[in-house]
């Protein structure tokens, strides 16, 4: 009592909720000329792309749309492409805009709500095509297609056979490399040129990965990341010709390499990233390890990132980042070492106010290690705190260290926020994210329990004020724990949370369909494995929830009558049950802000009621 | 004389009709309330049918509402193992369900498909089973090969496939609104099947040339409403309860001895009905068993009125008394007075009309007779009036030291010569003297030797006192030798104004004084009692304290 009245004391200013939330540019292009910069403004809900003229600061503006959502891009020939979801029709629309004279033209209208569109490269040589990949003739099959954005011709470049899921481009958008799966076996396909045919060279289980990145233009080699015949993905460089792994370009054995940076325009390798309890880098290119040494004494502590560049490789756009800064962007010219501040992410925001997030590491009930991550309140003892458990929300992913608007939300409103890379989680070698394979409610779950465990026995986690909340399978994760380990959670709150894995198998869209058996193999089969999805799918056990719950809306709720059944059974427990997502239901794809806004609102007054801090 | 007789006639005859109306409400209400009782029983009877069929129901509700529309969480999912372990699940949860039809068929935009097409849309049965559970426990199951040609399969496919050609895309239906597609309930049996999901509509209904093919599972449960357990909550009102089908006449077999009713079943089991009996003699005791506390509270009613009546006769049987007892004393009391006021009237007009002087001797016998009879007048109104104060408490007592032997002497001697043939003994004994009011106390010794001569025989006038100091008190015994005091008769001689009739208070009495005595007494703190032998001689006691 004591403490926490201490505490209270030196409790710091709460930050608004919607001060976390803010962001209002994003999407900074620079480009290839090195005479603009384009960026995103979001306005309340209009959104506006800005055309920077960098020699004389003069802004243009073109507004895209209302309630759609998009991104741009540049092509060689300087002109800025842009594509469009929109949220209500579900439509897609691709146009262009003469960075010179601002003329914009539709290049693409598609209504179909389905519509998947992924650009795959642009041409040095030919800068009028674009190269790209749709779902146009099949929602299921993603085909190639090249487009000319002068003459507005689309054709089909390669034609799908339906088990192609990737195609790698060459830097003028040609492809000789693409990556096809029956849903267990990936097998990386290769032709010498456009009138040959694709031939498979390497076949593996979706559990080893190969992922082509670019020719090394020395005979057919390429590069890759591969974690065949090892645990931990590494750059490599494959030989197309016989498949063969010729050496080893970098590899750690702490963690899978996450990002190669590859300069398709002057074709060479430039560095590796990866997540270790923070994230890491390994520059492979002395021109690149000076410019970064550079950054670094200009900009210390942050995470720095070359996000764009202009051909010339003179100017660049660089992000920096951390957990307590929710990112900057700067103009860095390399001749002059000139670093210009281009804008905040989230300007509303003061670093300082912000929580520390703290790399943790516990050994789960069987020995294995497990890391994550835990954000404490500013100005309080670490000891006996309020927690909020908060699972990843897919189980394929992972937490990283960096900045997180909900995290530091909910840190700055007086709770340690505890994130767990259970196994399954990615970057920590395929052993481990193996070892998650149909552990969906097992092995995965336990990995969260003894860590919230391990809080307690650490004394930092008050065990009568732990919350758990989660999104989609976090949500499912914090449902099954509130199910399934009824002492150990105070409350639960989850947003569109994954109720039915057999929904989840007949959710899958159809153009995923390929990737069925693989998913089989990972969750489980929900006609061979019926009675363990029974068994853990919260739908099936909403009679073991004993905890008060709060139910937010995702974005477009599908299944928003399983949602439905699933809280009045819960009702029926005697449970109070606050329900927002039947109120806030839209169609679109996306959460619009101010939805998200009274979510957090209504998460932080659930939280203070339950767990009873202020 | 006639004013009392009549007072006493008049309370007589209300008091009887007290009784016939009393006893007539009684016997009314004791029929009344049998005979709402009787049917407030028969009203429970019918209306109490509705909990036991909710009661009874209560498991086939649950079916329907929670464990049916699981099938609809499998989303198509069921294989022939998990479908197998689902109808498991409901046999020995629901044991009236007695087979369980399960298809699992596809829904796909297959235009050319052989089966028969639902508006355009193919809806073709891929595998089928019917499960039941053996003797076992276990469940059988075997493929249902005629599964094409079943009318249940049929009437689903085309209620789904009328679903999806009309379907709007653009909404989410609700739980309510796909109600009557995802169910359909006839008697006998409730078909069930998961309804395309919207995310399917939209793809079965765009006009897409690929192939969409969605799975989807129905299930029929054959329900036998032989095996429903009929919970009777209320086995004091209903003998027998059984299922019977919707056409049973229960007047086929009535022998109008019965009592029964019938409610029909809701769902699947409409072909039935629960029908519910009772015999007469099994309500009758069931009536009997509800008016037993209502009779026992009437009758308590009843007494308490009685017993109010008894209690209010008796006041005024003693108010009787009392009045009888006043009216008594003013005879006698006027009586009393007229004897001297006529002895003065005499005196007074003898004097008036003397024709002659009278003579000294004749002046002296008038003045003596009139001062006598006023001192007679004087002492009775005394006596009423310290009778008036006393019971009023309005006197005071004014203590002084007495000495017995000289005080009671001093009574004697003047009693003595009052009466000379009174034989008047004294004994004290353990005490000298004590504190006391002498007024009182010597009115008390008037009073008793008053007494003890007045009612003694001539020749037994005899009155001996005892005089004895215990511990805390003196006690005084006064004992003669004279009529005494009948037995039913001890315990009214202390009441006011009664008198006992006999030949010795014909004059000069107005049986005032033991009352005036017990009177003093109290009021002096002590007791007064009294032991009698008849024709032998009385005992009082009197004891007071120091």
């Amino acid at each position: 009592m004591l403490v926490s009245a201490l505490s209270c004391h030196r409790k710091q200013e709460q930050i608004p909720v919607e001060a976390f939330f803010n962001a209002q540019v994003s999407n900074f292009h620079i480009s290839p000329n090195g005479k603009y910069i384009s960026y995103f403004k979001r306005d309340k809900k209009k959104q506006t792309l800005i055309l920077r003229n960098i020699a004389t600061g003069v802004e243009d503006t073109s507004v895209i749309d209302q309630g759609s959502r998009g991104d741009h891009f540049w092509t060689y020939n300087n002109q800025i492409v842009i594509t469009k979801y929109s949220r209500k029709r579900g439509g897609f629309q691709l146009s262009a805009i003469d960075a010179a004279t601002l003329k914009t033209r539709t290049l693409l209208s598609i209504d179909n709500e389905r519509v998947s569109f992924r650009l795959l490269g642009r041409s040095v040589k030919h800068p009028d095509i674009l190269t790209f990949i749709m779902n146009q003739r099949d929602s299921t099959i993603l085909d190639v297609y090249r487009l000319n954005i002068t003459t507005g011709e689309l054709k089909m470049y390669i034609k799908n056979p339906g088990n192609v899921t990737q195609f790698y481009t060459d830097p003028d958008g040609g492809i000789r490399l693409e990556k096809s799966s029956d849903g267990v076996n990936e097998t990386i396909l290769y032709r010498q040129n456009d009138n040959s045919d694709f031939k498979p060279i390497l076949s593996n289980n979706f559990k080893n990965l190969v992922e082509p990145i670019a020719f090394t233009g020395v005979g057919n080699y390429f590069y890759a990341k591969s974690n065949v015949n090892r645990d931990k993905i590494a750059l490599v460089d494959i030989n197309a010709d016989n498949a063969k792994e010729e050496k080893v370009i970098f590899s750690s054995d702490k963690a899978d390499i996450d990002e190669v940076s590859y300069s398709k325009y002057k074709q060479r390798l430039e560095m590796v990233t990866w997540q270790e309890a923070k994230p890491k880098r390994h520059i492979l290119d002395a021109r690149m390890n000076a410019i970064y040494a550079d950054l670094e004494q200009q900009l210390p502590g942050d995470e720095i990132r070359i996000s764009d560049r202009d051909t010339t490789e003179q100017n660049f756009l660089i992000n920096t980042s951390s957990d307590r800064n929710p990112g900057s962007t700067y103009l860095y010219t390399a001749g002059s070492k000139k670093l210009v501040k281009l804008a905040d992410m989230n300007p509303g925001i003061n670093q300082g106010d912000l929580c520390e997030m703290k790399p943790i590491s516990f050994k789960a009930g069987d020995g294995t290690l497990i890391n994550g991550y835990l954000t404490y309140p500013k100005n309080t003892d670490s000891v006996n705190l309020p927690v909020v458990v908060m699972p990843h929300s897919d189980f394929w992913n992972r937490n990283k260290w960096g900045y997180n608007a909900e995290v530091q939300f909910l840190a700055n409103r007086g709770y340690a926020v505890f994130q767990v890379n259970y196994r399954g989680s990615t970057g920590y070698g395929k052993e481990f994210y193996s070892a998650g394979f149909k552990q969906v409610g097992g092995k995965m779950q336990d990995d969260i329990t003894d860590g919230v465990e391990w809080l307690i026995a650490q004394k930092i986690a008050n065990p009568k004020k732990i919350a758990i909340f989660g999104s989609r399978f976090g949500g499912f994760s914090a449902l099954y724990g509130a199910s399934f380990h009824q002492s150990l959670y105070a409350c639960v709150a989850v947003q569109s949370p994954l109720l039915n894995m057999f929904t989840y198998f007949s959710d899958v869209p159809p153009f995923l369909k390929p990737k069925l058996s693989m998913l089989y193999e990972m969750v489980g089969n929900p006609e061979t494995d019926a009675d363990q999805f029974r068994a853990i799918s919260p739908i099936f056990n909403a009679n073991k929830i004993k905890v008060p719950l709060i139910v937010f809306p995702g974005p477009r709720e599908l299944n928003a009558n399983e949602l439905a059944t699933f809280i009045s059974e819960v009702k029926k427990n005697g449970v109070h049950v606050t329900d927002i997502s039947g109120k806030k239901n839209n169609d679109s794809n996306f959460l619009p802000r101010e939805h998200r806004l009274d979510m957090y609102k209504d998460l932080e007054k659930f939280l203070e009621t339950n767990l009873g801090q202020k | 004389m006639t004013k009392q007789k009549y007072i006493y006639r008049k309370n007589l005859l209300l008091i009887i009709a007290f009784i016939v109306l009393l006893s007539g409400i009684l016997a009314a209400a004791l029929l009344i309330t049998f005979g709402l009782t009787r049917k407030f029983v028969e009203s429970e009877f019918s209306t109490r049918t509705i909990a036991v069929m909710e009661r009874t129901m209560r498991p086939y509700d649950d079916l329907f509402r929670n464990k049916i529309p699981e099938i609809n969480n499998y989303r198509g999912f069921f294989t022939k193992k998990s479908a197998s372990e689902y109808a498991d699940s409901v046999f020995s949860d629901y044991p009236f369900v007695k087979r369980v039809d399960f298809y699992h068929f596809t829904i796909s935009n297959h235009t050319n498909g052989h089966s028969a097409k639902a508006e355009g849309k193919d809806i073709a049965i891929s595998s089928a089973y019917h499960f039941s559970p053996d003797s076992g426990g276990k469940i059988k199951s075997s493929p249902n090969v005629e599964a094409k040609s079943s009318d249940d399969f049929k009437l689903m496919k085309a209620k789904v496939g009328g679903f999806i050609k009309t379907a709007d895309t653009s909404r989410l239906y609700s739980v309510e609104e796909t109600y009557g597609i995802s169910y359909d309930i006839k008697p006998g049996k409730i078909s069930y099947l998961n309804i395309p999901r919207l995310e399917e509509l939209k793809d079965l209904l765009s006009n897409t040339s690929t192939l969409s093919v969605y799975q989807h599972d129905m299930m029929t449960f054959y329900l036998d409403p032989n095996k429903l357990v009929i919970r009777n909550t209320r086995p004091e009102l209903y003998q027998k309860i059984s299922i019977k089908q919707i056409i049973y006449d229960p007047l086929q077999d009535d022998n109008d001895q019965n009592l029964f009713r019938e409610i029909p079943l809701p769902g699947a089991f409409s072909e039935y009905k629960l029908y519910f009996q009772s015999s007469k003699a099994f309500i009758t005791a069931e009536v009997i068993r509800n008016f037993l506390p209502i009779g026992a509270a009437v009758l308590v009613v009843y007494l308490f009125i009685v017993c109010i009546g008894w209690l209010i006769y008796r006041n005024l049987n003693v108010n009787h008394k009392l009045f009888k007892l006043q009216y008594d004393f003013i005879n006698n009391f006027t009586h009393e007075f007229k004897t001297p006021v006529s002895v003065i009237k005499i005196a007074g007009s003898n004097l008036r009309n003397a024709e002659t002087a009278i003579t000294e001797r004749q002046q002296r016998h008038y003045g003596k007779i009139l001062d006598e009879e006023a001192d007679k007048l004087n002492d009775l109104m005394n006596r009423l009036l310290s009778f008036t104060q006393l019971e009023n408490k309005s006197i005071q007592i004014k203590k002084e030291e007495i000495v017995l032997d000289e005080f009671v002497q001093k009574y004697i001697d003047t009693f003595k010569i009052k009466y000379p043939k009174f034989k008047l003994t004294c004994r004290i004994k353990n005490v000298g003297s004590f504190e006391s009011d002498p007024v009182l106390l010597g009115s008390i010794f008037q009073n008793m030797i008053e007494n003890a001569y007045k009612y003694s025989p001539p020749d037994r006038k005899e009155l001996n006192i005892d005089i004895e100091g215990t511990k805390k008190d003196i006690v005084f015994l006064f004992t003669d030798k004279g009529i005494g005091i009948p037995k039913n008769e001890i315990d009214n001689i202390f009441k006011k104004f009664y008198r006992i009739e006999s030949q010795y208070n014909q004059n000069g009495s107005v049986g005032l004084g033991l009352a005036f005595c017990k009177e003093l007494v109290n009021f002096m703190n002590g007791e007064i009692s009294v032991k009698s032998k008849l024709n032998q001689g009385s005992e009082f006691k009197i004891v007071l304290p120091y």
